[in-house]
């Protein structure tokens, strides 16, 4: 009987231990069954913390012994439980709970009668203390295996997390947020070391412990020595536990980790807690490691591709700026190129030339959009028509600018060098690149780009701001000096009017580098220019010498023919003049051998005409008296003048320059052309001789005016009335004008004719002046 | 009556001349060219001689030199078809230089005023 119920107690024990049920709950009802078997008074399980001091009964749990007191222990014998001194009952019984290897504690019954334990009941109590001790040992191990588990299972999680993204703000999120959650702590901080400075910087906080200053020093002191740092009960204001691990891989520390206040329950970090967290730090750093690696090679690569287009830009251009060696088409071209996207990307792009003669840099010429509007409408164009940048700049080159609204705003703008407040000026003075940037409308800011200094500057702002910014206070532009063959020979201004983005360091020095190559294209131009000007005076040379030549040897032959016929003539005409003698006056001879007189004078005229256009005199240049030659001149035909009805009105304008030129030419020009007046007016009319000074091109030139009341050139003729071989049907030979024009031009003069048919005609004569003259032969020269 | 002596390679030229100057009253005596007028200067001895100047076997440049050596005061009247080279007869020692013309007002006038008869 007695062994049936002890079975079956056994029974229940196991049935409870191996049950599903929690421990505390398996316990209890374990302690039910065996109160209720023994008829206990007191049944309890003794924690090993339960017991305090060395008193017996941690000598029998060391030695894992059950204490019996039952009517067979002499009680007196050294029994003394101080610490469990209410368990002392007339009958009680304390069996060892035993794992494997520790103490679990002990089960504990009490009788508040004397109690006389049977063997068989000593040994089914050990039975039962076995099972309850391997209940207790087995529940630890599971919880121990689950916790191992959990924490594998996270740890994994932070594998599988910072292996799946190299995007450093993530990885940063990521690992914080898993070590929050595997350590269970309320808040954390993740900091970087910054390559650059040196310094940690935050890079992830949760939990606001990055404000308490205790923080910071504990990172730089776990960064620095390398050491993981564990602070538990600390009575800060804001936290009581920190732990704070470095980030280390491959000898170098990257960063920290710091995790702050365990959640709920203890409030303290365990060495479980440390050394999990110093697992999870060697893991991550391998992939915080290789997330900056990737990063900076990601930069590097980037910044790579930003240099290489820039290179291959530079060279589009380059190769769009060597294809053209005209000076007009190369300026614009290169600002075209500093305007488009494919290019340098600026809103707008000027030109201003250095005049070194006047010491002034004069708008020349500039690109970009005169409205939002149309740079809206550019931009959306531009990017529809994809292509290579160099087939857009062909195709940009062929436009023209000068319609821009702009273009002939900067035209109209000169800058005096002297001003060197101006950054313009101080461009060309300190050849280097200036960058004015003001922040996006301020509103109430008011500061002068340079001093405000420069010309048509208002109270606020200067020049260029006013003529190209909207806001002349605020006005955002950059300068980059032109450089050609050692020297500035020009400034090109940009700025992003229309988008308003902030123009860089970087943006400038491209700029300056393109700069520098399109210097050198316009330096080659304007070289190209002058060469083209050389050779076109040249040219114009070439062909006045072959001219001259030409003339020469026409003058040479038919200087020879003219005197070889004038012999002739005197025999003819001396003969036919005898003969006219002695001819009666009403014989009809006498009609005759005057018209053989006068046709031989007419051929003399013709002849001596002929040799004083072909004759090569040569020109005695010195200073002289314009209305000195015109007075000689007019008394060589006053005689004639007399003759007939023509009256002479003379206008001579005080203080006129002396010209250079050879007197008897200049005198033998105006003879011809007052004489030829004098037949045009048939004889009968008005000369008017006006002679004045005039200023052109800030050179000082003498003029004369010849007017004359005659019937004025027929329009057919008029652009012949200098060919010496060309000749109307009612008029000879006439060489008068030619040799005329041909004095005046080779005295570098001008001539004008206004014409008025029916009226008459003006021939207006230019000659530079002595000093003129001069200059203009320096000039030449140069 | 004062003599005239006139040199000149045209035939034409010369005829003219002499016929027009012995109606004004002068003994005229021909020479073909420079040469000849030095033959015939001592015999005829002129008051005047009208000197051509692009003659064959001596010129009249080089006939002028010769005459001035002998006759320094003797008048000499260059008279050419070139009219370019009037600037130079001072140089060449001439009296006067006259462009050919068939009216011979000029060089009536300038031989009476050189040989003082009006």
């Amino acid at each position: 009987m007695e062994t049936s119920f002890a079975y079956d107690l056994l029974k229940s024990i196991i049935h409870l231990s191996t049950s599903h049920l929690p421990l505390e709950t398996k316990l209890d009802q374990m302690l039910k069954s065996i109160s209720d078997h023994f008829h206990s008074d007191r049944c309890l399980l003794l924690k090993p913390d339960q017991l305090k001091g060395n008193g017996l009964l941690l000598r029998f749990a060391q030695e894992g012994k059950p204490l019996w007191g039952d009517v067979e222990m002499d009680i007196d014998e050294g029994l003394s439980l101080p610490e469990v001194e209410e368990l002392l009952l007339p009958g009680f019984a304390f069996l060892p709970l035993s794992g494997e290897t520790s103490f679990l504690g002990f089960l504990y019954l009490g009788f508040l009668k004397n109690r006389y334990f049977s063997s068989e009941e000593k040994e089914l109590l050990l039975l039962i203390a076995k099972e309850i001790g391997r209940t207790i040992q087995y529940d630890h191990l599971q919880k121990e295996a689950q916790k191992n588990a959990s924490e594998l299972i996270a740890l994994q999680e932070i594998g599988k997390t910072i292996t799946s993204t190299l995007k450093l703000e993530d990885l940063y999120e990521k690992i914080l947020t898993t070590g929050l959650k595997i350590l269970k702590a309320r808040g954390g901080v993740l900091r970087i070391e910054d390559k650059r400075s040196g310094d940690l910087k935050i890079k992830f906080s949760l939990g606001g412990y990055d404000e308490n200053p205790l923080d910071e020093k504990i990172a730089k002191r776990v960064f620095f020595t390398r050491t993981p740092f564990l602070l538990n009960h600390y009575s800060g204001e804001k936290c009581s536990s920190i732990l704070c691990v470095p980030f280390l891989s491959g000898g170098q520390c990257y960063g920290t980790l710091t995790l702050y206040d365990k959640e709920a329950g203890s409030s303290t970090f365990d060495q479980r807690d440390f050394q999990l967290l110093l697992t999870m730090a060697h893991q991550t750093s391998f992939a915080i490691e290789n997330a900056l690696t990737h990063y900076e090679t990601s930069s590097l690569a980037q910044d790579y591709e930003k240099r290489a287009k820039q290179l291959s830009t530079l060279w589009e251009l380059n190769k769009a700026l060597l294809t053209t060696v005209n000076f007009e088409r190369i300026l614009h071209l290169m600002l075209t190129a500093i305007t488009i996207g494919d290019g340098l990307g600026f809103n707008r792009a000027m030109l201003f030339m250095l005049n070194e003669k006047e010491h002034t840099l004069d708008g020349t010429m500039a690109v970009g959009p005169d409205t939002s509007e149309e740079a809206g409408k550019i931009w959306s164009a531009l990017s529809q028509k994809k292509g290579p940048l160099s087939g857009l700049l062909e195709q940009l080159s062929n436009s023209s600018p000068n319609h821009s609204q702009l273009n002939s705003l900067v035209r109209g703008i000169r800058i005096p060098i002297e001003r060197e407040q101006c950054i313009l000026s101080r461009t060309v003075l300190e050849g280097r690149p200036f960058n004015i940037q003001f922040p996006r409308y301020e509103e109430g800011w008011i500061q002068t780009s340079c001093g405000g200094q420069c010309h048509l500057s208002s109270e606020i702002g200067c020049s260029i701001g006013a003529q190209l910014g909207r806001d002349p206070r605020a006005y955002s532009f950059s300068t980059v000096p032109l450089w050609g063959k050692g020297k500035v020979i020009g400034v090109i201004v940009v700025d992003n009017l229309y988008n308003q983005n902030p123009i860089t360091e970087e943006d400038l020095q491209f700029l300056s580098m393109f700069s520098n190559q399109a210097g050198l294209a316009i330096e080659n131009a304007l070289l190209y220019r002058n060469l083209e000007d050389l050779h076109r005076e040249l040219k114009e040379m070439q062909s006045r010498l072959i001219h001259h030549e030409k003339m020469s040897a026409l003058g040479e032959l038919s200087s020879t023919i003219a005197h070889e016929i004038r012999n002739p003539l005197v025999s003819i005409g001396g003969f036919a003049r005898r003969l006219y003698q002695s001819v009666p006056n009403e014989a009809p001879e006498k009609r005759y051998t005057q018209t053989i007189m006068t046709e031989v004078f007419r051929v003399e005229k013709i002849l001596s005409d002929l040799l004083n256009y072909t004759r090569d005199e040569s020109i005695a240049f010195r200073e002289i008296k314009l209305q000195e030659v015109i007075e000689e001149s007019l008394s060589m035909i006053t005689n004639k003048f007399t003759e007939g009805k023509v009256e002479v009105v003379k206008q001579y304008s005080e203080g006129l320059p002396n010209v250079k030129g050879d007197y008897h030419q200049l005198k033998h020009a105006f003879f011809n052309l007052i004489d030829n007046s004098y037949q045009a007016m048939k004889g009968e009319g008005t000369l008017s001789i006006r002679i004045y000074p005039v200023e052109m091109n800030g050179s000082p030139f003498a003029r004369v005016e010849l007017e004359d009341t005659g019937k004025g050139i027929d329009p057919e003729n008029l652009h012949n009335i200098f060919n010496p071989f060309y000749t109307t049907k009612d008029s000879n030979l006439g060489l008068g004008l030619p040799i005329f024009h041909k004095i005046i031009t080779s005295h570098q003069g001008q001539i004008e004719v206004d014409n008025r048919p029916g009226e008459g005609v003006t021939f207006i004569i230019t000659l530079p002046a002595m000093e003129a003259s001069h200059e203009k032969d320096l000039s030449r020269r140069r | 009556m004062k003599k005239i002596l006139v040199v000149d390679d045209e035939e034409s030229i010369r005829f003219l001349y002499k016929e027009e100057l012995e109606e004004e009253g002068f003994i005229v005596e021909l020479a073909q060219n420079g040469k000849e007028a030095l033959d015939k200067l001592s015999f005829f001895k002129p008051d005047l001689i009208t000197l051509d100047i692009k003659m064959p076997v001596m010129d009249g440049i080089e006939a002028l030199k010769r005459i001035r050596e002998m006759e320094r005061h003797l008048p000499v009247v260059l008279c050419s078809a070139y009219g370019e080279y009037k600037q130079d007869f001072t140089t060449w020692a001439s009296d006067a230089y006259i462009v050919k013309c068939a009216d011979l007002t000029e060089l009536k006038v300038t031989i009476r005023r050189l040989l003082g008869v009006l």
